[in-house]
């Protein structure tokens, strides 16, 4: 029952943030309709779901990193701790069921909102290409996971009941403003998560393949982040 | 009935640095007894009960829970599977509900009694519906407790159990572990609540920096061990006072204190030989002991 | 059934609920083929170790006095000799709650008719001297 206990903690903050984002990107789409620019056409429109997918992903980060919060060094903080180590469930197993929990929800989080922008662009007649969506998504969610992994791996080095995703953010900021500029921009994650390399200026939309050496690279990454949480937590002394 | 005892450590140690918070610990626990556990605040017993648990890894030394090894990990979730722990902090999930955590708890062990788990929850009247944020202290103790005794373990480990509960439910409690002992379980609780201790235990080890000072039956205690007061007319030396038996002897001019372990009679003897014009015989509480043990070391 | 165990008492508890049951026996309380109480009722009511209920009961059925059936409980069993026994222990409490009856009419305190028996027990050589 750990899957339960898992969604009983977290299942508050992940829907909060779904609807907040579905409703805030969608509102984001219908409203960018009427500031589009007139006699440029339906490609135009990438433009605005441009901006919509901008605004997902940093409140794509902000929730994954507000929901990756918990775990035994959490409960430590609280208290608890001693009651689920004192359980019949190996440590990694533990983990494990948390990782997994937090990697389906952070999926859902760029997939749902994307999903209600495309309905509400469909919707208005203004778009109808997958192909974009699903690269946008694809960028998203892979490149996006290293954000989950410094979360994870945050808060199973980090103590306290909140320490660990304001350090989080911390991290992340920093990260931000080391790579914002050019010669260290190409390994901004940020950057590529909103594909600006992919991304067209003129057309508004992402041209060529989707990069999957690099969302597997991102990948890559992200499961050496999580392995060194795991052991983290198992050399842990409680 | 298991012969084997349900813990047994061989020279555990852990140390913090220089700091040797548990030393060479020996200890060994017998089964179907209730066994009290007594240190001051910081003389390792939490640290000792956490390394059989696997939440600290000890320095040094091994022991075994149930016959499994403690430093094995894989041993060690085998054992907690027949182990309950109430631990010092009894805070629980605050998102969840009782009814939840009840459920939570159950898919863990297979020997659950859910018949015992509903008369418990209606006896320690807890809300089922309320989450555990919203429980007060004593319902909080109450609930661990719950989670503990419905399992039905083999081992029943508690730090400070009547933490937070009023007279009324200390004494609740004390018939719970009764109870629990008289259904085979072995239980093994560390308090400073030294009367209660005292009422219900089969045994007793003091922890004492680290190191057990003293493991001892309590029907022993009462029946050797004695406080004599003296009052001798013409002092002896201490020295030539010395037999077998005596711990301590407080002198305050000629009003002696004999604390002793054994023996009693054969020191009233000698105090008649040294001609004390009063003798009384007195018997020594846990508290006294473990003050005394305390101060010894 | 009310026995009550002094833990400050100087002596291991099984061995004060040992001289109560035997106390029980001899007064009376307690008739030959009586179940006295099951160890966890017992354990439970006195707020005590059961293991201290199952000492006392074990030591007491080596004696003779309680027989301990598989299943069913702890039955007391007098045997001819410890009724009777128990008998002239409480044809003793009738006689001797008369003699005190008749000191007491005779104008003496109960402190007095104590120090006397007391006496009688402690001194019984001198008291023969005397007669």
């Amino acid at each position: 029952m750990l899957w339960y206990k898992a969604w009983l903690e977290t299942r508050t903050r992940f829907l909060i943030s779904l609807v907040g984002i579905i409703v805030l990107c969608s509102l984001l789409i219908y409203h960018g309709d009427r500031d589009a620019l007139p006699n440029t056409g339906p490609s135009y429109y990438y433009f605005v779901l441009r901006s919509g997918h901008s605004a997902l992903c940093t409140m794509w980060i902000l929730a994954v990193t507000l929901l990756t919060m918990g775990g035994l060094l959490r409960e430590k903080a609280i208290g608890a701790a001693s009651f689920t180590l004192a359980l019949p469930a190996g440590r990694t197993r533990l983990m494990s069921v948390r990782i997994c929990m937090g990697f389906l929800q952070a999926f859902a989080l760029a997939v749902l909102p994307w999903a209600a922008m495309f309905a509400v662009a469909v919707s208005t007649g203004k778009a109808r290409s997958i192909g974009q969506a699903g690269f946008h998504i694809a960028l998203l969610a892979g490149g996006g996971m290293l954000f989950f992994g410094i979360a994870l791996l945050v808060s199973s080095l980090v103590e306290g009941e909140y320490t660990a995703p304001v350090v989080s953010f911390g991290v992340t900021l920093a990260m931000s403003f080391l790579l914002g500029d050019p010669p260290l921009r190409a390994y901004s994650p940020f950057a590529f998560i909103n594909g600006v390399e992919y991304w067209d200026r003129h057309s508004g939309l992402l041209v060529g393949a989707v990069p999957w050496a690099h969302i597997a690279a991102s990948i890559g990454v992200t499961c050496v982040l999580i392995a060194i949480s795991v052991k983290a937590i198992q050399r842990r002394e409680f | 009935m298991i012969d084997a005892p349900v813990i047994q450590t061989r020279a555990l140690t852990k140390s913090y640095g220089r700091v040797e918070a548990v030393r060479s610990l020996d200890l060994v626990v017998a089964p179907g007894c209730i066994t009290g556990f007594l240190g001051r605040n910081g003389a390792g017993k939490s640290t000792t009960i956490k390394m059989l648990l696997g939440m600290i890894r000890p320095t040094s030394g091994d022991g075994a829970v149930l016959g499994r090894r403690i430093t094995d990990p894989r041993e060690n979730v085998e054992l907690r599977r027949h182990v309950a722990y109430v631990s010092e902090d009894k805070r629980l999930y605050a998102y969840m509900t009782v009814e939840q955590m009840l459920r939570f708890t159950a898919s863990f062990y297979p020997d659950w009694r859910h018949d015992i788990a509903e008369n418990l929850l209606r006896e320690y009247e807890l809300p089922r519906e309320r989450k555990v944020r919203a429980l007060s202290k004593g319902m909080r103790t109450k609930l661990a407790l719950l989670l503990a005794f419905a399992r039905r373990p083999d081992l029943l480990i508690l730090d400070e159990p009547g933490d937070g509960l009023d007279p009324f439910g200390i004494e609740q409690l004390l018939q719970s572990l009764v109870a629990i002992c008289a259904e085979g379980t072995a239980v093994f609780f560390s308090s400073h609540q030294i009367a209660e201790v005292e009422r219900i235990s089969d045994r007793v080890a003091i922890l004492e920096r680290g190191r057990l000072i003293l493991d001892l039956s309590l029907d022993d205690m009462r029946e050797s061990y004695r406080q004599i007061d003296v009052v001798f007319p013409g002092l002896p030396a201490e020295r030539d006072f010395q037999i077998a038996g005596i711990r301590r002897i407080r002198a305050a001019g000629h009003q002696w204190s004999v604390f002793a372990s054994g023996n009693a009679d054969a020191i009233v003897d000698r105090a008649r030989d040294f001609h004390a014009s009063s003798i009384q015989v007195t018997p020594v509480g846990l508290r006294e002991i473990f003050l005394e043990m305390a101060r010894e070391n | 059934m009310l026995f009550r165990l002094n833990p400050a008492a100087g002596q291991p508890l099984y061995l004060q609920l040992m001289d109560q049951i035997r106390h029980a026996a001899e007064t009376g309380l307690l008739q030959d083929g009586d179940q006295l109480p099951g160890i966890r009722t017992l354990a439970e009511e006195l707020v005590v170790s059961p293991n201290t209920v199952v000492k006392a009961y074990t030591e007491l059925e080596n004696q003779g006095l309680l027989e301990l059936r598989q299943g069913s409980g702890a039955f007391l069993t007098l045997d001819r000799r410890a009724r009777h026994r128990t008998d002239c222990v409480q044809h003793a409490h009738r006689r001797i709650r008369d003699v005190i009856g008749q000191l007491r009419e005779d104008g003496l305190l109960d402190e007095e008719i104590r120090r006397a028996f007391e006496a009688e027990l402690l001194y019984p050589a001198e008291s023969l001297r005397k007669r």
